[in-house]
């Protein structure tokens, strides 16, 4: 869901930049403490934005035949945490705004919130909780994804509804918003969910070494998916 | 399959320009257009940097005209809430049946979005189609953009042209063998593509860290940045063209700054 150039009026756009920029700045500094520690962490990062911005070039089949770009930006935080994922998404965005031409330079505040901070910290606090709850692996990655996924459609909402109350008030035009998007949005944000809890399984069975040296799975767990896989 | 527009920016008819001036008519062009409060100002943006691209920088016109169709999907949906939500002045047309009419303001205020969309996405074009991604991270490392950062975006831009070459060979493999054919197996298809494209992403990401080791990596990339002088005359055209599009957004309404 990425809001083009253009679209946000002064004094929105400014408004966006300056609430996405203390994100930014921590996960800067988080980058910048984890590669001083792990010089091997800058191209994992890197390999990890890429692939974000090539899932995010694909296009997802969808349910009514309209084609829509997963987000992608769930999984850098579930790996790597949200503030980091926030910087990730920047760079991801730049990179759509100008290869792609999805999203714009003024609105890349905007975009960067929904996308890049919002989406990822609800797929974060879903996985936490639910890998702690206990609850199945791969159901918490569907949920973490999905939501990710509405959440970041639940944003764009917003930060359209602000901007154009139109004479309905801010109720009314988001109301309008989240109608008009959910049709694309929906069935998305399931597909995502699915097509992410795939790739959870094909890492867990080809490469679990990633997922335990990252501490997001303790090992037991691990083989135990392993051992219902085969 | 996967155009994308950063193959022209290496090969456009503005390659050798200065990086600066291009990004200072770039981004002047988007701000100008942005704060315009009427539609003539970002209009004339669109109409001069589509002349541009296609003149100076020599972009083939079907390219071209296919990149503008990008944003309309989006643009349609929101101008299309945007129209029905806003209201005021007369009713041009109303909705038999539904709560929904169509008025002069919201007619006025969709016709300013769309000019103000066409006028940013034009100027975007016109970066992203004539300035190559290398020659914007030198510029950023002048305005000390801290370096993790340049380095970080440097390596994803990189990955992001061998990756997009892995997703397409594994996707084209997987049309050939039907894998697109039901929705169900769409789904699942696209899930192993993710799934093995993120595998052999950390793979290479792992390779690319002994790489650099054994080239003794220390925690910093260098490259050579080169600087081009820019003309007069350029400058003053740029400076006479963002000049007179201030002057169009101050003649139609004032320059909405806040």
């Amino acid at each position: 869901m990425h809001i083009m150039e253009g679209f946000l009026p002064s004094p929105w756009w400014q408004v966006w930049f300056l609430v996405s920029l203390p994100f930014i700045v921590i996960g800067l500094y988080q980058v910048n403490k984890l590669v001083q520690e792990k010089r091997e962490a800058l191209p994992l990062l890197a390999v990890a934005g890429a692939f974000v911005f090539v899932l995010s070039s694909l296009k997802l089949p969808s349910f009514n035949g309209s084609c829509s770009h997963p987000t992608g930006t769930g999984l850098g935080a579930v790996l790597f945490g949200p503030c980091i994922a926030a910087v990730l998404g920047l760079i991801v965005l730049v990179f759509q705004a100008v290869f792609l031409a999805h999203g714009g330079i003024t609105t890349l505040g905007a975009n960067v919130f929904s996308m890049g901070i919002a989406g990822p910290a609800v797929a974060y606090l879903i996985y936490k909780v639910g890998i702690r709850a206990g609850a199945n692996t791969y159901a918490t990655v569907f949920c973490a994804a999905a939501l990710a996924d509405l959440a970041t459609y639940v944003v764009t909402s917003v930060q359209l509804a602000l901007a154009f109350p139109g004479t309905a008030g801010f109720l009314g035009a988001f109301s309008a918003f989240a109608a008009i998007f959910a049709v694309t949005q929906v069935p998305l944000a399931i597909v995502e969910g699915a097509v992410i809890a795939l790739v959870f399984k094909y890492i867990v069975q080809l490469k679990p070494e990633i997922l335990t040296r990252l501490n997001l799975l303790p090992e037991s767990t691990i083989r135990k998916l392993q051992e219902a896989a085969a | 399959m996967y155009e994308v527009l950063e193959d022209f920016a290496q090969e456009n008819g503005l390659r050798q320009t200065s990086t600066s001036l291009k990004l200072l008519i770039g981004l002047s062009s988007i701000l100008l257009s942005v704060s315009s409060p009427a539609p003539v100002a970002p209009l004339l943006v669109a109409a001069s940097m589509s002349t541009v691209i296609l003149a100076l920088a020599r972009i083939p016109v079907r390219f071209y005209a296919r990149l503008l169709l990008i944003p309309v999907s989006f643009a349609v949906m929101s101008i299309a809430v945007v129209l029905f939500i806003t209201a005021g002045g007369a009713v041009l047309l109303e909705v038999p049946g539904l709560p929904l009419a169509i008025t002069a303001d919201g007619v006025n205020l969709a016709v300013l979005l769309l000019a103000r969309v066409f006028g940013g996405m034009c100027s975007l074009y016109f970066i992203a189609l004539t300035t190559p991604m290398t020659e914007v991270f030198d510029i950023l490392r002048r305005l000390r953009v801290p370096t993790v950062f340049i380095d970080l975006a440097m390596l994803t831009y990189r990955f992001i042209f061998i990756l997009i070459e892995e997703a397409g060979q594994i996707y084209r493999s997987q049309v050939m063998r039907l894998g697109y054919g039901r929705f169900r197996e769409s789904v699942q298809s696209f899930g192993m593509l993710s799934g093995a494209l993120f595998l052999r992403t950390w793979e290479s990401g792992e390779a690319l860290v002994l790489a650099m080791d054994a080239r003794c990596y220390d925690g910093r990339l260098c490259i050579p940045g080169d600087t081009r002088p820019v003309s007069c005359f350029a400058l003053a055209a740029a400076l006479l063209y963002i000049g007179v599009v201030f002057g169009a957004s101050l003649c139609t309404g004032g320059l909405v700054l806040v």
